[in-house]
């Protein structure tokens, strides 16, 4: 039997719509949709190629439960479901909801997410609710917010091909965005005026005008620098500023203290490379800023982003055509997961469950009664754990002993549950903990939506069946809710869209009917005009006006010392995807099977370290080897590595050190120590090697 | 502006090509060169249209529309030429294109069906089959340079170039040591446009008709 539809990635947050065809349950090919509003025709070789995962041997087909003797053997769906509503209510009754966690999955569709939520709160009683936006963008969803007003780009990628210049800062999008990274490729031949900035030199810096390398973790002193340099030269949008913001004064007088000289001090970039880099975007008709997580995973990665958006508002660059700020996400429904609730301080559309109103609009539709403080964050739940207070947890679709930070830390906390419940499609690192297992289903096998890096609300469909007796996310979820007594009443997942509409004034027009083939992009008024561009007229805080933020530099949490030397960037390549959960189950593992950390030559001749050698990578939380890769790339006294093989636990060299306001992991900065692991002993340099 | 394709009236925006107003009215002409997500490259010849006025058959890709304009998709020279271009393209490989490609629709629209008027040199079979992916199958390139274009245009990895002359024109993947060895990011964005399945993917190859 042949299914043809099209669907959208369930790769990273660009959103690329693709057309998929099948046949006897399993996908054949997969082709760009030329009308994808993201990728136009166009797509990755993760989104085009990487499907073989769908039908791997080692896909999950079948609930498993930990016997007494520790081994997962096969169970019954109405046995494991039997085990965890014993359980959980087990636990409720003697601990209280509040000793009971789950995770969403930002790989699952908008309805599964708000099932998952919607159980956690309902069902069981608690806002311990988060999901993986945790560990890479809640700092950008915390002060987008905090300035703008709504947790989400301003605009969409057509705006790339709209700007005259553009910043790119902390973000790698050849690489991890590559649909994007080919855009502002292409915009660049044309003419785009790219600055870029990264401790690496990436791809898009050789077509780029000028990139700027700071040390890792002094991006706000870049971008205070920036400012300065704005404010300086007279390249302030006064009516602008006067019109539509508040707080311009407090930071003007913050400025002073970040020029040019004393900001290349701090982060080590020429003061004239600053200063060319302020008037490429300040002197631009239309400039846009996009970044990643090398501006997030810091300890003060979301006041980076609340100084990104200084910076557009003292130019004027903000609501119109060409002048956005576009935040790459990184999973395919990372900015859906948090859109519906999936947060242990918000409903969906970041509404919050301390406004008494919202709640009880909440609490009305639910038929339950709910606490107006909020829940545990994904670090408070495994200290909790760690502490005794937490007993149980739910992880849906998360390798979390895989990509958390503190490896160590999230190990002892899942062997401190009473009961840990994994639904994945995969065994995976986190599933070696868990008591019950839930084969689930992937983005190709069922249907849904998910919203891009650009709010856009696409559908899902599936192409094939999950296999075996795996069951989609949203059956799952929902058949469990409703054995613990609280049943959803939801028959498909466009139920779940119409209650969401119901409840969420910015999703007040959406349903999976009016999202057809283009996707809306939210806010969504009830007649289904969608927001392409936010903030054309106003800002959506009190007054309509935006606000900056007076915010200094202050070093991050992770400083080289005698004993640490060298400091270690992480980030993805391009062949795989996070965890590798699915591109490793698939022949991207031919093209590249294994992880290597990038060195200078300097430090690589310093340290004895030659190209392919085996090195120890040691932190002052843990200790990895991997091969060493010498290139020019990087700066001297940085190296880099990725995170997509368990066989490398790089997580484990991550300590505590958090974003202060939204605790996202600062995975971008870690002091460590490189030396080399010789299988015999070397008595001669390795000059010996180059002559 | 207003242009008549076929007896009806188009509106089309100055700088809309002649193939653009084609589409908009609703009628069709063969491409073999054209992919829309490409700049029109107006090489191969197929997508040729009569115009009143001018001195013989264009181009529609790359032809502007002009005030007044009367185009004719039906033009019996312009066809014939068409056909001609296909079946000299046809003549020169070894097998048939897959009933899928866009080479074979088009020869099917232009009615070049059957024994081929002018039988010759083909190519050699010459297929690369090193990458996970992406199957090279030289002998099937018609040099129509949509595939470099893609890689060019709407990827940026510049991998693709075109090689060779006349009868030996063809398309290497880098230096000609294949796409694992050269910038190659494995989009496929090249598979994607190839119009005769000279670049297809691997696991697709025991589906083709050979």
């Amino acid at each position: 039997m042949d299914r043809d539809l099209t669907t959208t990635c369930g790769y990273c947050g660009v959103g690329c719509r693709l057309e998929a065809h099948a046949s006897d349950g399993k996908v054949i090919t997969i082709a760009p949709a030329l009308d994808g509003p993201a990728n136009k025709g166009h797509t990755c070789l993760k989104g085009r190629f990487a499907h073989q995962f769908s039908r791997h041997r080692e896909r999950l087909d079948s609930p498993l439960i930990r016997d007494g003797d520790g081994e997962l053997r096969r169970a019954s769906w109405e046995e494991a479901i039997a085990l965890i509503v014993s359980e959980l209510t087990r636990i409720r009754d003697a601990d209280g909801p509040d000793a009971i966690a789950g995770l969403a999955s930002s790989r699952a569709t908008n309805e599964d997410c708000y099932v998952m939520q919607r159980m956690m709160r309902a069902a069981i009683g608690t806002h311990n609710i988060d999901n993986c936006s945790r560990v890479c963008h809640s700092p950008t969803s915390w002060a987008l917010r905090k300035s703008f007003g709504l947790s989400g780009a301003t605009g969409s990628f057509d705006d790339i091909e709209a700007a005259d210049a553009a910043i790119l800062i902390g973000a790698n999008p050849t690489e991890a965005h590559p649909v994007a990274g080919a855009r502002i490729k292409q915009a660049t031949l044309r003419g785009l005026k790219l600055v870029t900035i990264d401790p690496r030199r990436i791809e898009l810096a050789d077509y780029g005008v000028l990139h700027l390398s700071p040390r890792p973790g002094t991006n706000a002193a870049v971008m205070l620098g920036l400012a300065h340099v704005v404010a300086r030269d007279g390249l302030v949008d006064q009516p602008f500023l006067a019109a539509r913001t508040e707080g311009y004064d407090e930071t003007r007088a913050l400025l002073e203290d970040y020029t040019p000289a004393d900001v290349q001090r701090i982060s080590g970039v020429p003061a004239a490379d600053l200063q060319r880099a302020a008037h490429i975007y300040a002197e631009a008709g239309e400039a846009s800023v996009m970044w990643g997580l090398g501006v997030t995973e810091h300890r003060y990665g979301s006041e980076v982003v609340r100084l990104i958006c200084n910076l557009a508002l003292m130019c004027g660059k903000v609501g119109r055509r060409g002048s956005a700020l576009l935040p790459l996400r990184g999973q395919n429904n990372v900015q859906g997961s948090s859109d519906m609730g999936a947060l242990p301080d918000t409903f969906t559309g970041y509404q919050s469950v301390a406004d008494e109103s919202v709640a009880r609009r909440f609490e009305e539709r639910w038929g339950v009664s709910m606490k107006r403080e909020r829940g545990l964050k994904i670090p408070e739940m495994f200290s909790a754990a760690v502490a005794g207070d937490l007993k149980a947890m739910y992880i849906f679709g998360e390798d979390v002993a895989q990509t958390d930070p503190d490896t160590t830390h999230v190990i002892a906390a899942l062997e401190s549950l009473e009961l840990l419940v994994v639904q994945d499609i995969f065994e995976n690192e986190t599933t070696r903990y868990a008591d019950v297992v839930l084969p689930a289903s992937s983005f190709l096998e069922k249907g849904g939506t998910f919203t891009n890096a650009e709010r856009r609300i696409q559908l899902v469909a599936p192409a094939i069946d999950p296999p075996g007796d795996a069951r989609t996310d949203f059956d799952i979820l929902t058949t469990i809710s409703a054995a613990l007594g609280h049943d959803m009443g939801f028959q498909t997942p466009a139920d779940a869209m119409d209650e969401i509409a119901a409840l969420t004034p910015d999703w007040a027009g959406v349903s999976h009917e009016r999202i057809g083939r283009g996707g809306l992009q939210w806010p969504v008024a009830a007649d289904g005009t969608d927001s392409p561009i936010l903030y054309e007229d106003a800002f959506e805080l009190p007054g309509g006006r935006a606000l900056l933020a007076a915010l200094p530099y202050k070093p991050p949490g992770s400083e080289v010392s005698d004993a640490f030397p060298v400091i270690l960037v992480t980030g993805r390549r391009l062949e795989h995807y996070n965890a590798g959960t699915m591109t490793r189950r698939t022949h991207n593992l031919d093209l590249v099977g294994s992880e290597w950390l990038e060195i200078h030559p300097d430090d690589a001749e310093r340290l004895w370290i030659e190209d392919g050698s085996l090195v120890s990578v040691r932190s002052a939380h843990g200790r990895i080897e991997l091969h060493a890769h010498v290139t020019a790339r990087i700066e001297p006294g940085h190296v880099f590595t990725a995170f997509h093989f368990p066989e490398v636990r790089t997580n484990l060299l991550i300590g505590p050190s958090a974003d202060v306001n939204t605790s996202c992991p600062e995975y971008k900065v870690v002091a460590v120590d490189v030396r080399p692991v010789s299988e015999k002993p070397r008595r001669t340099p390795a000059i010996a090697a180059a002559g | 502006m207003r242009v008549i394709v076929d007896d009806s009236d188009v509106d089309v925006q100055a700088g809309t090509t002649v193939l653009q107003a084609v589409r908009l009215s609703g009628g069709f002409v063969p491409t073999l060169c054209f992919d829309e997500r490409q700049e029109p490259f107006g090489a191969c010849r197929v997508c040729m249209v009569g115009v009143r006025g001018a001195s013989g058959p264009l181009p529609a890709c790359t032809t502007l529309c002009r005030d007044g304009m009367v185009i004719d998709t039906r033009d019996e020279t312009a066809r014939r030429i068409a056909a001609a271009t296909v079946e000299l393209v046809l003549s020169e490989l070894p097998q048939p294109p897959g009933e899928g490609t866009e080479l074979a629709a088009i020869a099917r629209d232009l009615g070049v069906e059957g024994e081929l008027r002018w039988p010759g040199a083909v190519h050699e079979r010459r297929e690369d089959l090193r990458h996970p992916y992406l199957a090279l199958r030289q002998e099937l390139c018609i040099s129509c340079g949509r595939c470099v274009r893609a890689c060019d245009e709407v990827q940026g990895a510049f991998a693709l170039t075109a090689v060779g002359r006349g009868f030996d024109a063809n398309i290497a993947a880098g230096m000609d040591q294949g796409f694992r060895d050269s910038t190659c990011v494995s989009c496929g964005a090249c598979a994607d446009t190839c119009p005769t399945d000279a670049i297809t993917e691997i696991s697709l190859l025991a589906m083709i008709e050979r």
